[in-house]
């Protein structure tokens, strides 16, 4: 889901990135009143699960493949603020030495990726009502991840769309079926990984779920 | 300290284990790119290592593998430092 440089417009890749940072400048500032100095190692590790989980493509249907995304993942083990900032790091080191993303493209993936899959978390407090366990648990992170890839693809496919490269093949009307095509199945991937590594954090390591201390002393509503 | 090391062994472990079967086909936004006969623009930028491989590295195995370690130790220390700046200007 990576765009690279020149898929998109100047005014689309700019209008990206600042919205794009107005998340992160919110993130940070968030992440500055929540966490303690034990972020770190957590932070660090977790990114760097995501990064080595993005190179490992998993194949689909008709000669496509898709890989973990990773920020519903990310919102269980970080809370969703540190996922978001998390997330943009491993953005940022794809795009700066593997050409895997624009640097002007960044700003949208950012949003695609970081944003929604950081504040996917909000989606499974709301579908878990507000319980870290038991089955109801693990089928809102499944269903929460499941909507971060498709809806992180429904905002590309827009923003590819509007683009005229893309417009002059038929914009939008082309690019939103497109791309929501293969997400519903890549996403089914990214659901049932996110799922099963949870799962299994939740049994062997359940201190490594960080995000979950949010849910559960609803730290989120302080201010 | 020794919890943080050994889920980064085991994370580069499985990474080189793994690394061989990942799919080289197009991802979602590459096929349709390629479906609408779009060709991917030359880049602007294109980083050290483009496509995950190191130019020297003739093994194409050993290039993916090396390249993928060196990224996991700049997320790791970019993340890591975030982290302790995110943290020390709070609690």
């Amino acid at each position: 889901m990576h765009i690279p440089d020149g898929f998109l417009s100047p005014e689309i890749a700019a209008f990206m990135w600042i919205i794009s940072m107005g998340f992160l400048i919110w993130s940070w500032k968030k992440a500055k009143s929540v966490y303690n100095q034990s972020l770190a190692s957590s932070l660090a590790v977790s990114s760097a699960f995501v990064f080595v989980a993005q190179m490992l493509n998993f194949p689909i249907v008709y000669g496509t493949s898709g890989h973990l995304v990773g920020g519903t993942f990310l919102a269980m083990i970080l809370g969703p603020y540190a996922a978001i900032l998390s997330m943009t790091i491993v953005l940022l080191m794809q795009a700066l030495f593997f050409a895997d993303g624009g640097i002007f493209a960044l700003g949208a993936n950012i949003f695609n990726m970081a944003v929604i899959g950081g504040l996917s978390f909000f989606l499974v407090k709301l579908l878990s009502g507000n319980v870290e366990k038991g089955r109801r648990f693990y089928i809102s992170v499944f269903t929460a991840s499941w909507i971060s890839v498709v809806l992180g693809a429904l905002a590309c496919s827009l923003e590819i769309g509007f683009s005229p490269i893309f417009s002059e093949v038929g914009g939008i009307a082309v690019t939103v079926p497109a791309m929501l095509f293969w997400h519903v199945l890549i996403g089914l991937g990214e659901a049932a990984i996110t799922t099963t590594f949870i799962t299994q954090l939740y049994r062997l390591r359940p201190t490594a779920l960080n995000g979950l201390t949010f849910m559960r002393k609803g730290m989120l509503c302080e201010d | 300290m020794r919890g943080l090391i050994k889920t980064l062994v085991l994370i580069l472990v499985g990474f080189a284990f793994l690394a061989p079967f990942a799919s080289t086909d197009p991802d979602g936004l590459e096929k349709v790119a390629e479906t609408l006969k779009i060709e991917e623009p030359e880049n602007i930028w294109n980083g050290l290592m483009p496509d995950y491989t190191l130019p020297t590295v003739r093994s194409p195995y050993l290039s993916t593998v090396l390249a993928g370690f060196f990224g996991v130790f700049m997320v790791l220390g970019a993340s890591f430092a975030l982290g302790k700046v995110v943290a020390k200007s709070g609690k």
